[in-house]
């Protein structure tokens, strides 16, 4: 994309990493930082898939449609493999918010320090 | 013209994280991240990874988001601030 | 806004930004990415493994044990959400809020309720939630636009899923694409239908077979391709057919495996 000096393709994924990031700090609610956290994952997940791009390029298959320069597959496979454990990792976590609210009948991480 | 696209599609993706992260509707802020994950989706499509865009059009706006409404609806709506 | 968070995150996006500042331009042909072992994979690809997805022939061939070490992943992440307490066993000495009454049961999808389809919505399902004690929990019945539509595409969505599993390894598709989507539709079957007739669609008997699907069809076929190369998880180089026949388990054992972990997540998650 266009060059101000820096790459703004990789700048964008940058920032979105920062601001999962701050939802991950400075929220209290554990949703909310579950929520940061998976901001966090796909933004790294379009950095790796932006530096695998190529000019011009074509998706990795090999079919009639596509021809020579293809995007390399490695950060394709390497982001599937991410996703899936993305989706676990949110798994097991809603499953253990669900659990705090159950015990303490709240999710702010404010009000869960003050407890006894 | 793809230069405009990748833009607007880039500006589209850090305004909706933003957006997520001021929602204090718990709710809101689900359904503006599954959005988010849809435009996340159409980027990567324009990048020639339609593998990586299909499985996170599945998982992002199918799975996650799901499960989250699920949390919600036993857990609370409203995020404290 | 607080202040030492943004410090924080200030504090990490200024040396992301200098290191990606030396990086090379992203769709840069000469970048190091393009020139090394990505090369040798896309020349070679189609020889090698007789895939023509290149995405799938890296995931299930050269870099097999990547996958192998994921499925194991998410199979312990069911594990992992299996084995918390079920349901609200909080203690109730503890429980700050007031448990809403058992018999105020007028929302919660029993098992076999399937002659009108009222399936509460989630965002105000169950009389189970603590903490929002003393609202009144209405039950929305499903449009039936949202009704119809979930009906009349739930078959070819299942359609669409076999079709990226069988064909993953010639168009974009494959194991993981194919999981994904059973498992999008069994949850949009169990939004809009209830729990109870869509729990009959997993058999209980096989369901923690399937369930092990993936990391079981993985060992299988690594003992056979010792048995055939003598590497562990080793592909025959020449032999496309025997290479297609040990993919296409692969990604069967993944599809179906995947998307009934996902399945199971939803149900153990809602019940």
């Amino acid at each position: 994309m266009l060059l101000f000096g820096l790459d703004l393709d990789y700048v964008a994924a940058i920032v979105l990493f920062c601001v999962g990031l701050y939802m991950l700090v400075a929220k209290s609610n554990l949703l909310k930082k579950l929520l940061g956290l998976n901001v966090m994952e796909t933004a790294v997940f379009a950095f790796i898939v932006t530096a695998g791009m190529i000019e011009g390029g074509d998706p990795p298959i090999m079919v009639q449609g596509t021809s020579a320069p293809f995007a390399s597959p490695i950060p394709h496979a390497m982001v599937l493999t991410g996703i899936v454990v993305a989706v676990s990792v949110t798994a097991v976590a809603l499953a253990l918010i669900v659990q705090i609210h159950a015990h303490y009948g709240t999710i702010e991480v404010d009000e869960l320090k003050e407890l006894p | 013209m793809s230069d405009v696209f990748d833009a607007v599609m880039l500006a589209l993706l850090i305004a909706t994280a933003v957006t997520v992260a001021r929602a204090r509707d718990l709710l809101a802020a689900v359904v503006i991240f599954s959005m988010y994950s849809l435009t996340l989706c159409l980027v990567w499509q324009h990048r020639g990874a339609p593998d990586v865009a299909m499985t996170e059009a599945a998982v992002g706006a199918g799975v996650t988001s799901v499960l989250f409404l699920i949390t919600i609806a036993r857990t609370t709506r409203q995020e404290k601030p | 806004m607080r202040p030492w968070s943004l410090l924080l995150v200030a504090l990490v996006a200024l040396p992301l930004i200098v290191g990606v500042a030396g990086l090379p331009r992203h769709d840069a042909p000469d970048a190091p990415i393009h020139t090394h072992v990505g090369t040798r994979y896309l020349e070679r690809g189609v020889a090698e493994t007789g895939f023509k997805n290149m995405v799938t022939a890296v995931l299930l061939n050269y870099r097999g044990f990547d996958t192998f070490v994921e499925v194991v992943v998410i199979f312990t992440a069911l594990a992992a959400v299996l084995a918390l307490p079920r349901g609200e066993t909080a203690d109730p000495d503890h429980a700050p809020g007031q448990r809403a009454p058992a018999d105020d049961a007028t929302g919660a999808p029993e098992p076999g309720d399937d002659a009108v389809a009222t399936a509460a919505v989630p965002a105000t399902s169950g009389p189970r939630d603590g903490s929002d004690a003393g609202r009144a929990h209405e039950v929305v019945p499903v449009s039936p636009v949202v009704l119809f539509v979930v009906r009349i595409l739930a078959p070819f969505l299942s359609m669409f899923a076999l079709a990226m599993l069988f064909r993953g390894h010639i168009t974009p598709g494959g194991g993981f694409q194919a999981a994904a989507v059973f498992g999008a539709v069994f949850i949009a079957l169990g939004l809009v239908f209830g729990l109870g007739r869509v729990a009959r669609l997993m058999p209980t008997g096989l369901q923690p077979w399937l369930q092990a699907a993936g990391p079981l069809a993985f060992v299988f076929v690594a003992w056979f391709g010792w048995r055939l190369t003598g590497f562990f998880l080793g592909f025959p180089i020449d032999d496309h057919t025997t290479q297609e026949g040990m993919g296409f388990v692969l990604e069967v054992a993944i599809g179906v495996g995947g998307g009934v972990i996902l399945a199971r997540l939803f149900l153990s998650m809602e019940a």
